[in-house]
């Protein structure tokens, strides 16, 4: 068959060639976000600062994925401690958030016909909780304790937004409780720590906060509830020493296809369920010891709000799937089966699920707190987790504690 | 179903969407216009929190009835909502309208490290003995004035509708103590209620 262009190209063989194009497009938007991938796998290799280097070469990433961009590039900056940067960032992601809440009738449109990666990239309801889990590390690092409170309360409204879902995350709840403890903020600290020890397995991780809580609002009751929970050997101190531990990779969304015949293809992504174990954590230096640790496996976490939204994403496809078969058949019943055919292989291809996700996050978050008597102390931590080949000793040299104070360190195993 | 529709339709879609993304505009606005987006904190609000609680101090006991311009120091106001809010820029401007007012002094504590490099500086040899500050000549303060800031959100219910409201409550308290007794002299609080609709669909 001989194509020629112009005036005589029958307007079915045109508007597959537009389909066709289209499809062509959508390879270079997924081009676009391979510059974050690529920064994340620097990030990820333990090379932050060339995954600076690649996010700072420019706005390769588009309206769509700015969102992602933040995200990236705010993790990237607190992990190099530039936790001002960080949080500049983070805000930016913040206010996208918010913005992108009002739903686009254009993007929808255009998405039905064509793709979902046309879309604005809203955050899963994770990721843009993890945003104020991230900014909360970030002014509690700064000693800007207020600002940390705020944001502890923007992340207790994503939580009440998607309570199932985001259930598991037990590090930022812990974070939201101490955010409010180191305030002396008590009666907003033990609501955050009951809910937890509701949620846990075993109240046992937070007796001793909501105990402590309980007996300054006067809730004899519950402290004499808590008691028998209460781990033997509890560590005490005057001050504390608050260790943020990331380590790991957190699941890579994956495609995942059901294809009908006359080529109706259902596309829909899913995160692999590759976990990341907690951290050992050994203090090496005498008589030191943690309280019960609390980790949230962000993998977990994202799983849950992917299935939360699965009800929608159904829901999109079926509509696209339909949306894109009337397309096909409207072209076959004006008589041209190769241009059927053709836009078929188009629509066919173009069919890719979204698989945009928040890639420097860990595998995992750990909140350790090491109570200390105030003074001048030099501890050594050793590490082990599913991404070391073997320990790894962390130095923290010249951590000084006030009477009462609380200080705040970030590590990346 | 034509598909020459299905074209056009997405075709004036996109000029749509890029038609309203060219206009940009820009006006001056007086700093006594309210100007309200949202059920959040705007610059109106600080005006008014600010004028309130300035009234109220100058108008109530202790300071109304001081004759000696007694001595205060701000100790901040606490943020406690789900916004960022510089509550210095608060306190700064009460500080300034009570200053003018005439009625009562301010000790500078932000500057205070300042004030010591600096008087360290004129004892380290180089200043003329005559023209040195004198040390130990501090003024300590009466009063201390603190606050919180508090806010309280309420959305709209999920149900199906094209807005969601958002009804938002500001409350600030302040409280003025003596230093040396402990006694809360003066206590005060303001309100801002607010409520507004945000639309889920957008262009």
């Amino acid at each position: 068959m001989i194509f020629s262009y112009g005036a005589g190209l029958p307007s079915l063989w045109r508007s597959s060639l537009y389909f066709i194009l289209l499809a062509l497009t959508f390879v270079s938007l997924t081009g676009c976000a391979g510059q974050l991938t690529k920064a994340a796998d620097y990030y990820h290799s333990d090379h932050p600062q060339q995954a600076l280097v690649v996010l700072n070469e420019g706005d390769h990433t588009g309206k769509r994925n700015e969102l992602l961009y933040n995200f990236e590039k705010g993790i990237v900056l607190h992990n190099l401690g530039l936790y001002q940067k960080s949080t500049n960032q983070l805000l930016k992601a913040i206010k996208l958030i918010d913005r992108n809440e009002v739903i686009s009738i254009n993007e929808q449109v255009s998405s039905l016909v064509t793709t979902e990666w046309l879309t604005t990239y809203h955050g899963e309801y994770s990721e843009r909780l993890w945003a104020h889990s991230y900014l909360m590390m970030n002014y509690l690092l700064l000693g800007k304790y207020d600002d940390a409170l705020v944001e502890a309360n923007q992340a207790l409204k994503r939580l009440a937004s998607h309570p199932n879902a985001l259930k598991k995350d037990y590090f930022t709840r812990a974070l939201i409780a101490l955010c409010f403890a180191n305030l002396d903020e008590d009666n907003d600290a033990y609501i955050v720590y009951k809910k937890l020890a509701e949620d846990l397995q075993s109240p046992t991780p937070v007796a001793a906060d909501l105990i402590n809580s309980a007996r300054r609002l006067g809730m004899t009751d519950e402290v004499n509830k808590y008691r028998q929970y209460l781990p033997p050997h509890l560590p005490s101190g005057e001050a504390e020493l608050v260790l943020f531990i990331a380590n790991g990779q957190i699941p890579k969304k994956l495609p995942g296809n059901v294809v009908l015949p006359k080529s109706i293809r259902f596309s829909f992504p899913y995160y692999d369920n590759n976990k990341t174990s907690r951290p050992g954590i050994k203090i090496l230096s005498s008589k030191v010891y943690s309280l019960p640790l609390l980790s949230t496996d962000l993998g977990d976490v994202a799983r849950d709000c992917l299935a939360a939204r699965k009800v929608k994403i159904i829901a999109k496809e079926t509509l696209r799937a339909a949306s894109k078969e009337a397309i096909a058949q409207a072209v076959g019943n004006n008589s041209d089966a190769a241009a059927e055919a053709l836009v078929r292989v188009a629509l066919f291809l173009l069919e890719e699920p979204d698989t945009r996700s928040w890639l420097t996050l860990p595998g995992r978050l750990t909140l350790v707190r090491i109570p200390l008597p105030a003074g001048e102390h030099n501890l050594q931590i050793e590490l082990s987790g599913d991404n070391l080949k073997r320990h790894k000793v962390i130095e923290l040299p010249g951590i000084k504690l006030r009477r009462g104070q609380r200080v705040f360190r970030s590590l990346k195993l | 179903m034509k598909l020459s529709w299905w074209i056009k339709f997405l075709f004036t879609s996109f000029l749509i969407l890029m038609a309203s993304g060219c206009s940009v505009t820009t006006r001056e606005i007086g700093s006594d216009e309210k100007v309200i987006y949202d059920e959040g904190y705007h610059f109106s609000d600080k005006k008014a929190i600010v004028a309130d609680m300035v009234d109220s101090l100058l108008t109530r006991p202790p300071l109304f009835q001081s004759v000696d311009r007694p001595v205060l120091i701000v100790y901040g106001i606490a943020n406690r909502t789900s916004e960022h809010i510089s509550t210095s820029a608060i306190t700064d401007d009460i500080r300034q309208l009570m200053l003018q007012s005439g009625r009562v002094r301010f000790v500078n504590k932000v500057q205070r490290s300042n004030i010591e490099s600096e008087a360290s500086y004129q004892y380290g040899g180089n200043v003329a003995a005559e023209t040195r500050i004198q040390r130990a000549r501090q003024v300590g303060a009466k009063y201390m004035l603190t606050g919180t800031l508090r806010s309280m959100e309420k959305e709209q219910p999920k149900q199906f509708r094209l807005k969601k409201k958002t009804l938002m409550y500001y409350s600030l308290n302040m409280e003025l103590t003596d230093i040396q007794t402990g006694l809360i002299e003066w206590v005060d609080s303001t309100e801002i209620i607010r409520e507004a609709s945000k639309p889920f669909i957008g262009w």
